[in-house]
C-alpha cells in the first residue's frame, strides 16, 4: 500500500487513508482511526502536545434497529454523521468505528477541552429526530482518553473504549473520562487487532500480486468433468492467508468487492487460457453478496467478460447463500442481466444458512452446490441422506444440476450417487490446485 | 545469455497463465519479464535494461520519458540503462507499462493520437504534481494519467459502434462521459480500466481514481466517498488534459466545461491562475518536444 502522508486542514497527518471509507456515512473507518491515531502517536513528541480520543457509541440503538429495519437505521447513522461533521467543521477528525459506534481525534487537546467537546457532541446527539411519524430523543456513552506521551495508538483508543463502555455501564446517556472508570471494560479494539492486520495484508495483496486463484475439479457421475470452481488464495510477504480468515474480513470491510472483481477477471482469463488449449471446461467463480447488490455488478461482469474475451457459456457465477436474505429489485436486476450475458447461475452451501426455499424459484440458476455439511456423515446417517434425496429431487424439478460438495471418501460418492446427485467436488477427486497444474491435470484425466 | 534466455522462456510460461487475452500476447511478454526482475528483492539492472534493448521502440520511448522535464534536468540520457538510473526503479516500472500498454493494440486501427493524447497528458500531470502543491507523488500522478482511458482500446476492439458512443460521449454537454457509454454498451472505459488496472496490481488509489474519473457527484461531494489521493489524481489529470487540449486543440471534449470547477476546488486552484499555468506549461512542452 503506497501510503501518502499529508497534512490536513487540522494539521493532522494521516497516512494512506485510501479505500478505508465507510461507505454508508462517507466517514473514515476504524482503519483509517487507527493509522490517524498511529500517525498523531508518533507526531506527539511532548507531553505539552497531547491529543485526545472521544469515542461515542448511540444509546438503546439496537432498539432503532429492531422497530425501523436495518434501513431506517441507516438512515439514522447517515443523519448523526452530518450532525457531528456540521458540529465539528474541522476541530475534530470523525470515524465510525462499526455499527453506532463513532470516533472523534482532536489534536492539541486537553482533558478539560475534550470534556467540553465532549458535552457539544452529546448536545448534538440529544436533538430530536425524527422517523416516519415519530420523533426520538436520542442519547450516547461518551468515554474520553488523553493521549500520553509515548503510549501506543491502540493502548490509548482501547481507553477510550473502555471508559465509553464505563460511561453505558452507568446507564448511558453519561460521559467518563479514562482513569475514572470503575471497572475495566471490554477489549473491543484488542479483538479487532487481527482484523486490522488481516485487512492490512489485503490491501498489500491487492497492490503486490498477493492472490491467486487454485482451481478445484466438480466431476459428474460419469466421470466427465462439469466444472472447475475457482478459489481464491493469499499470500502477503510469503505467508498464507487461509480462506476463512480473509474472507469475513474482506465481507466486512467491502474489500470483498475488490476481490471479486480481480476474481471474475482472472476466473474468466483462465477460462479463455483453458478454451484455447482446446478444453472447454466451465470456470465458476465465486461472487458475493456485497457485489451482487452492487447497481456496478453488471458492468463489473460485462468488463471482465470482454478483457478476458472468453465465450460467457464457460463462465458460471456462485452465488452466496446469504444473497437468500433479501432478493432485492437491483439483485434481480443483475441476476436477469447476467444471464443475458450468457455466464450461467450456481446456488452454492444450499441448505445451511440462510437458505431460504420461498427464494429458491427466484433465482434463476442452473446448479446447486448442496452444503458439505450434509456430506460429511453420509452414509451413515440415514436422516441426512434423506435430507439430501429430497433436495436433490427439488433441484432437479427446479431444472438444475446437483452438486455434493467436500467429498472425501468413496462410500459419501456412492451415496450421494445413488440418491441422483449429479456431479461430486472434493478431495477423493482433487484437491484445489494452481492454475498451472490444472491443465496437465485435466489433460492427463482426458487420456484416461 | 544463455541463463538469460531460460529465465525469460520460465517468465513468459509462467506468464501464459494470467496474461489477459488482448489480443496482444507479444507485448505483454516483455512487460511481464521486466517486472518480474523488477520486482525481485534485488533486481539486475543489467538485466532490465537487456529486456529493454530488445525492444527498439520501448527503449526510444523510455529514453524519452527519462528526458521529459517532468523529471526537472536537462541532461539527457542516451541509454536505457541511464534511464533506469534516471527513473528509478519503480517510476520506470510504471512508465514501461505505460509504453507497452500502448504497444499492446495493434489490432485498433487509429490508435496514434489517444496514446499521444494520453502520454502528453501523463507528462503534463506528473509536471503539475511535482511543481504545485498538490500532494500526490508525480510519478502517481503521471501513472494514472498513462493508464486514465485503458478501458477505451479495449472497447474499440470490441464494439464496432464505439468509436460513434464516443464522439457522442465527447460531445455530451449534460450527462457524464460514462452515461452516454452506458446507455449504448453494457459497461463503460471506466470500468473496464479499473479492472485491468487491478489485474496489474497498480496501486489501491490509482485503481479508484480509473473507476470514478466521470463520476462528477463523487468529486463535488463532501462525504468523502473516494480517498482524498484519488480525488487529486482525477483532478490533476483532468486538469492536465486541458491544458494538452488548449495548447494543441485536439479532441476537445466537454469533460473540462462539466467537471473543471469541481477539479479546481479539489487541486484548491482559482480560474484566474489557469492563464498562468497555460504559459508555463506551454514552456515544459516545448522543451519536451
Amino acid at each position: 500500500m503506497s501510503g501518502l502522508v499529508y497534512p490536513t486542514a487540522l494539521g493532522v497527518y494521516r497516512i494512506g487513508d485510501m479505500n478505508n471509507i465507510d461507505p454508508l456515512t462517507g466517514l473514515l473507518d476504524r482503519f483509517g482511526c487507527l493509522q490517524t491515531a498511529q500517525s498523531l502517536s508518533c507526531d506527539s513528541t511532548s507531553s505539552a502536545n497531547p491529543f485526545a480520543v472521544i469515542w461515542v457509541d448511540l444509546d438503546r440503538f439496537k432498539q432503532i434497529n429492531e422497530s425501523f429495519g436495518h434501513h431506517g437505521a441507516d438512515q439514522v447513522l447517515k443523519d448523526f454523521a452530518t450532525r457531528f461533521r456540521n458540529r465539528m467543521s474541522g476541530r475534530a477528525e470523525i470515524y465510525r468505528m462499526g455499527g453506532d459506534e463513532f470516533v472523534f481525534l482532536v489534536p492539541r487537546c486537553n482533558r478539560t477541552q475534550a470534556q467540553h467537546i465532549a458535552n457539544e457532541l452529546a448536545n448534538t446527539v440529544e436533538e430530536p429526530l425524527s422517523i416516519g411519524s415519530l420523533t426520538l430523543h436520542p442519547t450516547a456513552s461518551i468515554g474520553i482518553a488523553i493521549h500520553e506521551y509515548g503510549e501506543d495508538s491502540l493502548a490509548l483508543l482501547e481507553r477510550a473504549d473502555r471508559a465509553m463502555h464505563a460511561a453505558k455501564g452507568k446507564g448511558g446517556n453519561g460521559l467518563v473520562c479514562s482513569g475514572d472508570e470503575p471497572i475495566p471494560g471490554r477489549l473491543g479494539i484488542t479483538l479487532a487487532r487481527e482484523e486490522l492486520a488481516l485487512e492490512n495484508m489485503l490491501h498489500t495483496a491487492l497492490e503486490t500480486g498477493g492472490l491467486c486463484l487454485h482451481y478445484q475439479p466438480i466431476i459428474r457421475g460419469d466421470g466427465q468433468i462439469e466444472a472447475v470452481e475457482a478459489l481464491m488464495r493469499c499470500t502477503v510477504d510469503g505467508e498464507d492467508i487461509p480462506p476463512g480468515k480473509f474472507i469475513p474480513v474482506a465481507e466486512k470491510t467491502g474489500l470483498v468487492i475488490r476481490l471479486g472483481e480481480w476474481s471474475l477477471l482472472q476466473g474468466a482469463a483462465h477460462a479463455r487460457l483453458l478454451q484455447d488449449a482446446g478444453h472447454h471446461t466451465k470456470v465458476a467463480i465465486n461472487v458475493s453478496r456485497a457485489q451482487m447488490i452492487s447497481p456496478k455488478f453488471t458492468q463489473a461482469l460485462h468488463a471482465a467478460l470482454i478483457c478476458s474475451n472468453v465465450s460467457p457459456e464457460l463462465v458460471e457465477l456462485e452465488l452466496t447463500e446469504s444473497l437468500f436474505m433479501d432478493i432485492s429489485d437491483t439483485v434481480q436486476k443483475n441476476l436477469k442481466n447476467a444471464i443475458a450475458a450468457g455466464v450461467s447461475l450456481a446456488i452454492d452451501d444450499f441448505g445451511t444458512g440462510y437458505s431460504c426455499l420461498a427464494n429458491l424459484k427466484d433465482i434463476p440458476a442452473k446448479k446447486l452446490k448442496l452444503d458439505r455439511a450434509f456430506v460429511s456423515v453420509l452414509p451413515e446417517d440415514r436422516r441426512a441422506l434423506a435430507v439430501v434425496k429430497a433436495m436433490t429431487q427439488l433441484g432437479h424439478e427446479l431444472g438444475m444440476t446437483v452438486v455434493a460438495e467436500g467429498c472425501e471418501r468413496k462410500e459419501e460418492i456412492d451415496a450421494l450417487l445413488d440418491v441422483g446427485v449429479d456431479a461430486i467436488q472434493g478431495f477423493y477427486y482433487a484437491r484445489p490446485m494452481p492454475g498451472d497444474d490444472l491443465l496437465p491435470w485435466l489433460q492427463t484425466r482426458g487420456k484416461k | 545469455m544463455n541463463s538469460l534466455h531460460n529465465t525469460a522462456t520460465e517468465v513468459d510460461k509462467l506468464l501464459s497463465r494470467s496474461v489477459i487475452d488482448l489480443g496482444i500476447p507479444p507485448c505483454p511478454a516483455i512487460l511481464n519479464r521486466f517486472m518480474s526482475e523488477a520486482q525481485k528483492e534485488e533486481p539486475d539492472y543489467h538485466r532490465l535494461s537487456n529486456i529493454i534493448s530488445a525492444d527498439v521502440g520501448l527503449s526510444a520511448s523510455l529514453i524519452k520519458t527519462a528526458n521529459s522535464p517532468f523529471f526537472g534536468t536537462r541532461q539527457r540520457v542516451r541509454s536505457p540503462n541511464e534511464a533506469l538510473a534516471r527513473l528509478g526503479l519503480n517510476t520506470a516500472s510504471r512508465a514501461v507499462a505505460g509504453i507497452v500498454l500502448r504497444e499492446s493494440f495493434p489490432h485498433v486501427p487509429n490508435l496514434e493520437r489517444f496514446w499521444d493524447a494520453s502520454a502528453r497528458t501523463a507528462r503534463i500531470s506528473g509536471w503539475l504534481a511535482q511543481r504545485f502543491d498538490i500532494r500526490v507523488r508525480a510519478e502517481d500522478a503521471y501513472t494514472y494519467a498513462l493508464f486514465r482511458d485503458c478501458g477505451i482500446p479495449v472497447l474499440l476492439g470490441r464494439f464496432p459502434n464505439y468509436p460513434a458512443v464516443l464522439a457522442c460521449a465527447n460531445d455530451e454537454t449534460v450527462r457524464s462521459f460514462i452515461d452516454v457509454e452506458d446507455a449504448a454498451l453494457p459497461t463503460n472505459h471506466a470500468m473496464v480500466g479499473s479492472l485491468l488496472a487491478q489485474s496489474w496490481w497498480l496501486p489501491e488509489e490509482i485503481c479508484l481514481a480509473i473507476r470514478n474519473h466521470h463520476e462528477l457527484t463523487t468529486l463535488e461531494s463532501d462525504s468523502a466517498i473516494l480517498p482524498l489521493s484519488s480525488l487529486k489524481l482525477i483532478a490533476t489529470a483532468q486538469l492536465a488534459e486541458h491544458i494538452v487540449q488548449q495548447q494543441l486543440g485536439l479532441s476537445r471534449t466537454q469533460e473540462w466545461p462539466k467537471m473543471g470547477p469541481a477539479c479546481l476546488h479539489i487541486l484548491d486552484m482559482g480560474e484566474v491562475f489557469l492563464e498562468t499555468l497555460y504559459v508555463e506549461a506551454a514552456a515544459v512542452t516545448a522543451a519536451d518536444e
